[in-house]
């Protein structure tokens, strides 16, 4: 691999690069209110990096819900929506990898213009975590690649920049003025050293394992799991017309969840998941097995949002390293 | 097979004929119809307002399409306007939380007579009251906009599909789905009682965007666990009367195993 262009930012000229950045673009970092969020930040003062964001970026890419197009009996059209230009600061390995799974999806996969549109105009500018940023991440258990324009290790007084796309090299070069020659960082200084290890990620043999029982019995199918999870990109569609003339309006999709029965109702009212065990576990294998057998990698980067944000705190990540622990012992 | 042709004349579909009607209730769910204060006029041209006693003068009583119904059966008078409104009704709506599940006024059911009778019932020789019971306890229902009071976007959502001749578009998911996507905290895990996990959404979680914990007025999903989130609430240190009697406030008809869980009347 060849090495990452690297430079020196001190945090002085860190503020005056995103407050350049800004001018043009809306800038997205956490923001810690009751909880830390992405949000579209004023005072680069607002930033917050200590801990990780409770929600994830997501919803500025795939919005909880959106209208894809407005009809009427004479036809239909897209919404002529223009996108700001954005910057996004504070991403973490795991939400700029989910970003990079989005993409796949939507981008490659289904040519979504909507997504497309929002994710063209922005800069992801990454945060590296020098420590586990939540008892419940797991990321370096996925092999994560990297994926940034440029990504920021925070050192006492000044930043460490890794460039990580033309499009970051761009940025440099503009701002060359804020960035200063650094070596480049080695191997260990690169690493993340989470709090919690998913020791299996191919976890096809577990499928009828009696130890999912555990998680299933502490599960409310509330979907807060996919709602706070970067990756899942299920949604629903939906016609919303207007009270005037029934045979206008919006067709519209929002964000769905498999933990839900409704998700799998098709026409007839069947509903071909019903039991909880059976939605349960579609979502883990979905995020670490039926994506990866498409898509080469799991579709889950290990924020341990799904844990963290779980009424329950339903560790499947604790519960399928007991199954690869069993199967050690017998 | 031939259609009769009507050239240059677009045949008009028959509007329903729809009726709304009130039983034991607050009409708050009524009025949640007439606070769509900006489509309400273009509801009355969609479909044929044939019956709206709260409203309007002038009423029919029969040949409904569609009826309506607000509250629950309280009295002998509700038992027979509501069994005369399904006799004259292909199809049957219940309205609001009452009706769906008894809501508030059915709290009675889970005290002695003699804690409320003397209140009431001895002064109003008149009221001759019935066991407090949802609509459904006496007559089929097509439908359901629970809720107390219901969404008024989706009341009107419901006229659009009927006059669409789909099925309305209403949800059984719990309302933890649309918090999560307002992005609150969650309450439960601030220890408030939150019953949001065993509720039906569709509310938009107005309570919980407001600070306020769910109080299950959409009454329980088919699919809740209703047995873990005792459990939880129990951890968080309620006690089981606490968490009883909030759980029967809204929707305590629908929830018959309570008594099991928690041993009987009291």
């Amino acid at each position: 691999m060849p090495l990452m262009e690297t430079y020196r930012q001190t945090k002085a000229d860190w503020k005056r690069f995103l407050e350049a950045l800004m001018k043009g673009r809306e800038l997205i970092a956490p923001v810690k209110r009751d909880l830390v969020r992405f949000e579209r930040v004023k005072d680069i003062e607002d930033i917050h990096l200590k801990s990780m964001s409770y929600f994830p970026a997501k919803h500025w890419f795939f919005p909880e819900e959106q209208t894809l197009f407005r009809f009427s009996k004479k036809g239909f059209e897209m919404p002529k929506q223009k996108e700001p230009r954005r910057v996004f600061f504070g991403l973490r390995k795991c939400d700029l990898n989910a970003i990079k799974h989005q993409d796949m999806v939507f981008i490659k996969q289904a040519k979504d213009p909507y997504y497309k549109a929002l994710r063209k105009k922005s800069l992801l500018l990454g945060y590296h975590c020098r420590t586990a940023p939540s008892p419940f991440c797991f990321c370096e258990s996925l092999g994560l690649p990297d994926f940034f324009d440029l990504l920021y290790y925070e050192r006492k007084d000044h930043f460490v920049v890794e460039v990580g796309s033309a499009k970051g090299k761009a940025l440099v070069k503009k701002y060359g003025r804020w960035f200063h020659a650094e070596k480049g960082l080695t191997p260990e200084q690169r690493r993340i050293k989470n709090a919690d290890t998913l020791e299996e990620t191919d976890i096809g043999r577990f499928y009828d394992h009696p130890g999912w029982k555990e998680g299933v019995n502490l599960c409310l199918s509330c979907g807060a799991c996919t709602a706070l999870c970067p990756t899942c990109y299920c949604h629903s569609i939906h016609d919303e017309v207007t009270v005037a003339d029934p045979g206008s309006g919006e067709r519209k999709r929002q964000w769905s969840s498999c933990q839900l029965q409704g998700f799998t109702k098709v026409a007839g009212g069947h509903v071909f998941r019903k039991d909880r065990e059976s939605r349960f576990k579609h979502r883990i294998y979905h995020q670490l097995e039926w994506f990866r057998e498409k898509n080469k990698v799991p579709l889950c980067t290990g924020c341990g949002r799904c844990i963290q944000g779980c009424p329950t705190r339903i560790d499947w990540v604790s519960m399928i390293n007991r199954m690869k622990d069993d199967e050690h012992r017998t | 097979m031939s259609r009769a042709k009507n050239p240059g004349k677009p045949r008009q579909p028959k509007k329903l004929r729809v009726g709304i009607y009130g039983i034991t209730g607050c009409a708050g769910c009524q009025l949640s119809i007439i606070f769509n204060e900006d489509d309400i006029l273009d509801l009355l041209d969609l479909v044929d307002l044939q019956a709206f006693p709260f409203i309007k003068e002038v009423n029919a009583d029969q040949h409904f399409d569609w009826v309506i119904v607000e509250g629950l059966v309280a009295s002998e008078q509700d038992l027979a306007t509501v069994k005369k409104l399904r006799r004259n009704a292909k199809y049957l709506v219940s309205l609001g939380a009452c009706a769906a599940t008894g809501c508030v006024p059915a709290y009675r059911q889970f005290t002695l007579k003699e804690n409320y009778e003397h209140l009431l019932y001895r002064k109003q020789k008149r009221l001759k009251d019935v066991e407090p019971t949802p609509i459904d306890a006496h007559v089929k229902v097509d439908y359901y906009i629970p809720g107390c009071p219901p969404d008024k976007k989706e009341i009107l959502g419901f006229f659009t599909a009927i006059a669409r001749g789909i099925e309305p578009r209403g949800t059984d998911n719990p309302v933890c789905v649309e918090c999560r996507k307002n992005g609150n905290a969650c309450l439960l895990d601030q220890g408030k009682p939150c019953l949001g996990p065993i509720t039906a959404g569709g509310c938009h979680a107005v309570c919980i965007n407001g600070g306020l914990e769910c109080w299950g007025c959409r009454g329980p999903t088919k699919d809740m666990n209703l047995n873990l989130m005792i459990d939880i609430l129990r951890k968080k240190g309620f006690d089981d009367r606490f968490i009883r009697d909030r759980m029967r406030t809204f929707a305590g008809l629908k929830l018959p195993t309570l008594n099991r869980i928690f041993h009987g009347k009291g």
